[in-house]
């Protein structure tokens, strides 16, 4: 095992391919521990495709490079082995499982306490979810209520890095603030100490969550590149006035 | 013939407890005898059918043989060709609630044997029953042959939900046939369960709803493993205004045969739909899996409609599970589970071990 040198998630030269199709080219990215960053980008730049293989999902095949987490070389590690190291995922389009409720999912997560019901109901109604509890799995669900759905289980098993696909697109206004309120509760270790947080990887689009939840540090992705990083307010602020043709044009003229 | 502690604990199986305290009475037929009668509760009477015939002759008059005549077809002549007929007689009174379940065991605990059963169950205006029937056969029993036929007349107002659980023997054939009449405001509810398939199973229950509001919902989860047959129907005829029905199959099938039917057939006003579900996990050398909804539409105002679906397990409703931190095996046994859509009282172990079965056959499916 290597050392980790502080970084939580350390990804080298990585190359993606979905079936024929490459997805990511020779991505470098490092999150140190306690840190929330975010990725930018147009639909298809390669967002999504990259939190998937971080995950480890077998559709995402990798072709070149590695991906560390607490300096262990996750590259060939399953999707389960990598949920066990402490890694999650709330995806955009979740699958639709008929006859599978969320509690079901969430007793699973909760089979070793003594009073899983107790702590499957605390959650939900902490979170303000009740009424999802007994419905399929993604079935039928709007789409800030599978944002939610997402969410909650991404609260109970807290995990030690999260990452979330987009959780501001789709969702309302009012909804919205919960989402922050979620979130930040999500990468809060104790609410008296709020500066020290867990890490993870955000997508957003639009940037909507980036006034509800402090991100450290922000990328723009094109065609399957990071293109810049830095501070995410500044970068926000400029592809709103620029648009991402501005990344894109910058981009090719490297 | 005395019932030792393997044969008692091959029938918690089925859901059927002996000497259990949440259970309102017990019959069990072995083989050819019947061997136990408890019953302490007032409101019904529960005894062994050629007892009934001998003691009521308007049993014979008005119910033996009437919701299923005796040349309906193969399995109830043959029924019919008994002299003194094995099975119960189970009759409800007027207004009577029955607190805890009626259990019936047919447990078959040595080879070659030839069960014949008929059965008559009776509830009259505004009573409730839950029955649990099971139907079995030893754990190291393969062979046999179980024909039975099963009466049933839900009065006005009643209420007849009954369970029924399946375990047979690998060479094993099994013909049951249900016929159901419900009256005004009546409803009937059928979950079969087959855990264990017999090598042939046909069952074509078949429903009378002739009172305005009667209602009868069925679901029926069967799990098909190589060298079994397995045909699953039900036909319900809506004969009456507002009546309404459900029909639901859901089949997993390794490697067996399985065809899933129903019918529906809309006399009057109705409201009427029949679903059917079929994972096919591995097809073996021959195995598959039909399905074949039917609706017979004879009045305008019958609102009928069905569906049908055969398919695998979707990998990425297993990688969606796995990347919870379940493990392939469990995220697969709890799509499973999920798809059969059932949770039986008294079955989750020993569903668990089928289901545990199956995953280890899925396993081989996908190398």
């Amino acid at each position: 095992m290597s050392k980790s040198n502080g970084n939580i998630l350390e990804i080298k030269d990585l190359c993606v391919r979905v079936g024929t199709e490459e997805v990511l080219n020779h991505i470098d990215l490092e999150i140190p521990d306690g840190e929330v960053h975010a990725l930018l980008g147009q639909n298809g730049s390669g967002k999504t495709s990259l939190m998937m293989a971080i995950m480890g999902f077998s559709e995402y095949e990798v072709t070149h490079g590695t991906i560390l987490f607490q300096g262990k070389d996750i590259t060939e590690s399953d999707v389960c082995e990598r949920a066990r190291l402490g890694i999650a995922l709330a995806q955009q389009r979740p699958p639709t499982i008929r006859g599978v409720t969320l509690r079901d999912i969430l007793a699973y997560f909760f089979r070793n306490e003594d009073n899983p019901e107790k702590k499957i109901s605390g959650l939900a109604v902490s979170s303000r979810m009740e009424s999802l509890l007994d419905r399929d799995i993604n079935h039928g669900l709007s789409g800030g209520e599978i944002k939610r759905a997402e969410l909650l289980q991404l609260l109970a098993l807290s995990p030690i890095f999260s990452m979330l696909d987009e959780p501001d697109s789709g969702v309302d206004v009012e909804a919205l603030s919960l989402m922050g309120e979620l979130i930040n509760r999500l990468f809060t270790f104790d609410p008296d100490h709020p500066v020290h947080r867990k890490a993870g990887l955000i997508i957003t689009h639009c940037g909507s969550i980036l006034r509800s939840f402090p991100i450290d540090k922000a990328y723009v992705m094109v065609n399957g590149q990071i293109g810049c990083s830095g501070n995410p307010t500044i970068l926000m602020k400029h592809i709103n006035n620029f648009g991402y043709d501005s990344c894109i044009r910058c981009m090719g003229a490297r | 013939m005395v019932l030792n502690d393997a044969d008692r604990e091959a029938l918690t199986v089925t859901g059927v407890y002996l000497g259990s305290t949440v259970r309102s009475a017990t019959i069990v037929v072995c083989d050819l005898a019947q061997v136990c009668l408890e019953n302490n509760t007032r409101g019904f009477e529960l005894m062994p059918i050629s007892s009934a015939l001998e003691r009521y002759s308007w049993l014979r008059e008005q119910y033996f043989f009437k919701a299923l005549p005796a040349d309906l077809d193969e399995t109830v002549s043959r029924c019919a060709k008994e002299v003194d007929p094995l099975g119960f007689f189970l009759h409800v009174d007027k207004g009577v609630k029955i607190a805890f379940p009626v259990q019936a065991a047919m447990y078959m605990k040595n080879e070659d044997i030839v069960q014949i059963i008929h059965n008559v169950i009776i509830l009259e205006e505004d009573s409730e029953l839950q029955l649990i029937t099971g139907c079995l056969a030893g754990h190291e029993i393969k062979t046999g042959t179980h024909i039975a036929i099963e009466e049933q007349y839900i009065g006005k107002n009643a209420r007849l939900v009954s369970t029924m659980v399946h375990a047979w023997g690998s060479e094993q054939f099994v013909y049951p046939h249900t016929g159901t009449v419900v009256e005004e405001g009546g409803r009937f509810e059928s979950n079969y369960v087959s855990l264990r398939p017999a090598k042939h199973f046909v069952s074509n229950p078949q429903s009378w709803l002739i009172g305005k509001g009667a209602s009868a919902k069925y679901l029926t989860v069967v799990l098909a493993s190589p060298g079994s047959v397995i045909e699953t129907g039900g036909t319900v005829y809506l004969n009456a205004e507002d009546t309404s029905a459900e029909l639901a199959h859901r089949g997993v099938c390794t490697g067996g045969v399985m065809n899933q039917g129903g019918l529906l057939v809309g006399v009057a006003s109705c409201k009427a739909h029949v679903d059917c579900a079929g994972m096919l996990l591995f097809c073996g050398e021959g195995g598959y899996i039909e399905s074949v909804p039917g609706l017979r539409s004879m009045h305008p105002d019958a609102r009928m409609s069905h569906e049908a679906s055969i398919g695998k397990i979707a990998p990425e409703q297993v990688q969606y599970l796995m990347s919870k931190g379940m493990e392939e095996r469990e995220a697969i046994s709890m799509l499973i589970r999920g798809f059969l859509g059932t949770d039986v009282e008294g079955l989750g172990a020993e569903l668990d071990g089928q289901i545990a079965k199956i995953v280890e056959v899925a396993g081989h499916g996908e190398d």
